[in-house]
């Protein structure tokens, strides 16, 4: 059994205590390589508050801004800025008297599923270290499955907090778009990201969830959390083509269902007819985004720039060919193809209806349903470089969680057993707002798939 | 023959104004002009990433009240989008403007045009969006200054309805007055805080519009009129000359007066308009709107027809009153406090215009209140003091922050009007000069004005004229 919350909170309290511990991240994070900053004082020297997270060492995807700390995103171009203000997610954690400790890893920008993508560093799955973490917040996930943190914070735009956490064997919450401020969360996606939060612990998940789910003035986007009305046990288990999951996963995913049943739940299967346009929808609207949200980084206020150039506009260019990796290059020049004038029925429009069309699908599935499981991706955790997925099925593969991010309902990425000496995992949806109910459903189905780390995780009840 | 003769001119405007908000657009930072470069910046106006805008509700009170005095259909879910394009003084490369729900469309503004007289020039639309930063090149280098980036500025689009550079500078003149009367901006061309590009073209008459070419760089509504009628002559010769015009961006040169070719547009900028995923539609509440309708005001050109016809003004007093809104309040408060119409306006147009003047300050300012120049007026009226005596009263009150009366009391200001005593007086001059006397007796009545003169001095400026002068044509046997 992973370590508890009370096994953590005197963590950083204890000067001894955080000794040993900053030593011990040192040495079980070295092959990991989850963290690309990690420093358990506080930058503000702020004492500890009490709360509920008091004295919670929490990792933070670095393209979420900490004062006073790096804020990479993973990319060249950003490679030595400290970030000069504080997420407003993040504040809302330390409010509660959870600690920053380190930065983590991610594909550039939030861009990818295997932290592949990330010009500075490259991170493992603590289960196997020729396999990735997924991603694109790799690092969070593996930060937490390795023992390092119990919680962390990453971001998801198209699975970006549940795939990884599947890959990595512990939880993922994908929130209601709203419920978490984004202020500080650097933008890919606007209408796609959220903030999210990985754990190997239910009840710290749902604790950390709760200090952060409100409006926040910086987000006009933002909502507070709102009722979201009685839970029965009606499961809508998506009907999934033979040969789309790995022999394993398809596993997993039957056990999943069994267990469900085996709990008193209404497991029913069926199809969601518009799934098929998820894809080419999530990517349409999110790289058009992109391609506004990343306009910004010109070398010009901060970030890299290139040594000499003969004009502002030469500078612009410079630092953008020399500082993006090419996942970006390739998803802003697609963003701007789908955003140009004349097209935009052709791309944008199209793509915004069918986000339309697929909301309502799902709002009719919710009448009937109170959950929906499907699975979190095809494949366990793939191989590092030449033995991993190509781009384009990685890409096929976001099908299952990018649903979510198109219809902004909340989803939790649940471990089941391992297998194979990988993670396996689902998926479990609810309605808007309706996230306490993704609690309460995972915490019944861990009596038949408790969470593991790997084997060498750090183990905090170890040094004391 | 003059262009106009022969071809049709069509002028649109895209005016853009600062609004007068103590903070920025989309952001807490202070809106100020004339600070340090680069001390009003935050994360959000600097594009720090994960900053998110947050609107203005001041502004977007201000944009709704400019679309509500253009008499525009304002919006009741008002959006806002990303215009994408690069530029280095550009904190996001992309600004946030409005596209699809601006505050208001189809408006107009009526606006006395001189010699073509009062016309209502349809508005297309009035949107809100962000100032950029400014750019500054030094020698080989360029400096940056974000304080101006985020600053909340209105567009008001016009339709192509001006006819001509005169048309067009009185047009912009009316606006500024309007934008100033409301409150909104100072409307400052020089200043920066009013920009005017224009787009003109020209075509035999009758066949519509012609060629699309857009002016900048015109820093007063004079080199707007300038820049506007060296295109007219410019592109008439052209096409006189036989040949085509090109669709471009032309910059006027203020040195040379001429207009110079920047840029050729063969296709549409594209900015690639998306709706803004940041913020959510602004809907405007009950309680917005009713501020909104509390502060609309009369509008200046409405006030100038009131003024001259409620108080008979001739055309040159009404302009100079209505042309700021302060002097038109004080000239209604000074009738109301009993002075009349028309000598308010001749005092407020001349001696009460040279004092501020002089004494660099403004009505609102200055010492003078709209019952103390009436109170000024009645003394006149009254016979207490001369017209000449006024003028060191209202001096004395601008300087010294007194009453007129009270001026008039302790200095022994009033005028001499007892027959009594301007006989003795006129008497001691005669007496004094009576080789002058005589002459104007034997009929030389150049020296009797002299005489009128050396009457005043001997009683410091007090004596009565009129009484003066039929007491000395009396002495004098006239």
């Amino acid at each position: 059994m992973p370590a508890e919350i009370k096994d953590w909170a005197g963590v950083l309290k204890d000067p001894d205590l955080k000794n040993k511990y900053v030593e011990a991240v040192r040495n079980n994070d070295g092959e990991v390589g989850a963290f690309l900053s990690f420093d358990a004082d506080d930058p503000q020297g702020r004492d500890i508050p009490e709360g509920r997270l008091s004295g919670i060492p929490v990792a933070v995807k670095d393209n979420i801004a900490v004062r006073g700390r790096p804020l990479t995103c993973g990319s060249r171009i950003l490679a030595d800025l400290t970030a000069p203000y504080t997420a407003t997610a993040v504040g809302r954690l330390e409010a509660e008297g959870a600690r920053v400790v380190g930065k983590t890893n991610l594909d550039e920008f939030g861009m990818g599923s295997s932290n592949e993508n990330s010009a500075l560093q490259a991170t493992v799955n603590p289960w196997n270290h020729d396999r990735v973490p997924g991603g694109s917040s790799g690092g969070s996930a593996a930060a937490v499955a390795s023992g390092s943190v119990p919680l962390a914070l990453g971001s998801d735009t198209g699975g970006s907090v549940r795939q990884p956490a599947s890959f990595c064997g512990v939880y993922g919450l994908k929130p209601t778009y709203g419920v978490i401020s984004r202020y500080g969360l650097t933008a890919y996606a606007s209408s796609l990201d959220v903030v999210g939060c990985i754990s190997s612990d239910i009840g710290l998940l749902e604790s950390a969830f709760h200090a952060m789910a409100a409006r926040d003035e910086r987000d006009q986007s933002s909502v507070d959390l709102q009722p979201a009305g009685e839970s029965g046990k009606r499961v809508m288990m998506l009907r999934v083509e033979d040969g789309v999951l790995d022999p394993e996963v398809a596993l997993s995913y039957e056990s999943a269902a069994e267990s469900l049943r085996a709990l008193g739940y209404a497991v029913e299967q069926a199809d969601l007819p518009s799934l098929n346009l998820v894809v080419p929808a999530y990517y349409t609207i999110a790289t058009a985004e992109a391609s506004a949200n990343l306009a910004r980084y010109n070398g010009i206020r901060y970030g890299h720039a290139p040594a000499f150039s003969e004009n502002p506009v030469e500078l612009m260019r410079q630092a953008r060919h020399e500082g993006f990796g090419d996942e970006v290059k390739l998803r802003i020049l697609l963003g701007t193809y789908v955003l140009r004038s004349g097209f935009q029925d052709q791309y944008y429009g199209r793509a915004q209806k069918i986000r339309t069309l697929i909301r309502k699908e799902l709002a009719g599935v919710f009448r009937q349903h109170d959950f929906i499981l499907m699975p979190t991706f095809p494949t366990q955790a793939f191989g590092r470089g030449d033995a991993g997925m190509d781009d384009y099925r990685q890409r096929l593969a976001d099908v299952f969680t990018c649903l979510s991010n198109l219809t902004g309902t909340p989803a939790l990425a649940v471990p089941t057993a391992p297998a194979a000496g990988l993670p396996t995992g689902v998926q479990l949806l609810a309605p808007a707002f309706a996230e306490d109910r993704l609690f309460g459903i995972a915490r019944e189905i861990a009596g038949d798939f408790p969470v593991m780390l790997p084997e060498g995780a750090l183990d905090i009840r170890s040094l004391s | 023959m003059s262009p106009h003769e022969k071809y049709d001119v069509f002028i649109g405007l895209e005016i853009h104004i600062h609004l007068k908000t103590d903070s920025k657009m989309f952001c807490s930072c202070r809106a100020h002009y004339g600070d340090d470069p680069n001390t009003n910046v935050c994360p959000v106006c600097l594009g720090y990433p994960g900053t998110l805008p947050q609107a203005n509700e001041k502004a977007l009170e201000l944009g709704y009240l400019v679309a509500r005095a253009l008499k525009c259909t304002t919006s009741g879910k008002t959006s806002f989008a990303r215009k994408n394009y690069f530029y280095p003084d550009m904190p996001k490369n992309y600004q946030i403007s409005q596209f699809e729900d601006p505050v208001g469309v189809s408006g107009t503004m009526e606006a006395d045009l001189g010699t073509s007289g009062v016309r209502a020039i349809r508005i297309h639309d009035v949107h809100l969006e962000e100032d950029a930063g400014k750019m500054i090149h030094a020698g080989d280098v360029s400096l940056l200054d974000f304080n101006r980036a985020g600053y909340p500025l209105l567009e008001i689009v016009t339709e192509p309805d001006l006819r001509s550079g005169e048309e067009t500078e009185a047009f912009l003149r009316e606006f500024q007055r309007l934008v100033r009367y409301l409150g909104v901006s100072d409307g400052n061309m020089d200043e920066g805080s009013m920009k005017c590009d224009a787009n003109i073209s020209i075509n035999r008459k009758g066949k519509g519009l012609g060629t699309k070419v857009e002016l900048k760089n015109m820093n007063s509504p004079r080199f707007v009129r300038l820049a506007l009628n060296h295109e007219v002559e410019r592109q008439a010769a052209v096409l006189e000359s036989g040949g085509t015009l090109v669709q471009e961006t032309r910059l006027w040169n203020e040195n040379r007066d001429i207009t110079e070719s920047m840029r050729r547009k063969e296709a549409a900028d594209d900015y690639r308009y998306f709706p803004e995923p940041d913020m959510p539609p602004f809907v405007p509440g009950e309680g917005f709107m009713k501020r909104v309708e509390a502060a609309l005001v009369e509008l200046p050109l409405a006030r100038k027809h009131r003024l001259a016809g409620e108080y008979s003004l001739t055309a040159e007093q009404a302009e100079f009153i209505h042309d700021e809104a302060e002097t038109a309040d004080f000239f209604e408060a000074s009738v109301k406090a009993g002075g009349s119409p028309r000598n308010i306006a001749a005092w407020l147009s001349s001696d009460v215009r040279k004092l501020l003047n002089q004494r660099d300050t403004n009505l609102a300012d200055s010492s003078l209140s709209a019952s103390r120049l009436a109170a000024l007026l009645g003394l006149i009226d009254n016979g207490v003091i001369s017209g000449k005596i006024a003028k060191k009263v209202l001096e004395k009150v601008f300087d010294e922050d007194r009453d007129p009366e009270a001026i008039v009391e302790e200095e022994g200001l009033a005028q001499i009007s007892n027959p009594d005593e301007l006989a003795a007086i006129v008497e001691t001059v005669l007496a004094e000069h009576s080789g002058v006397a005589d002459a104007v007796r034997d009929g030389d009545m150049k020296q009797r004005g002299w005489l009128m003169g050396q009457v005043m001095r001997a009683s410091d400026g007090k004596a009565a004229p009129e009484l003066s002068g039929r007491i000395l044509d009396e002495k004098l046997g006239l």
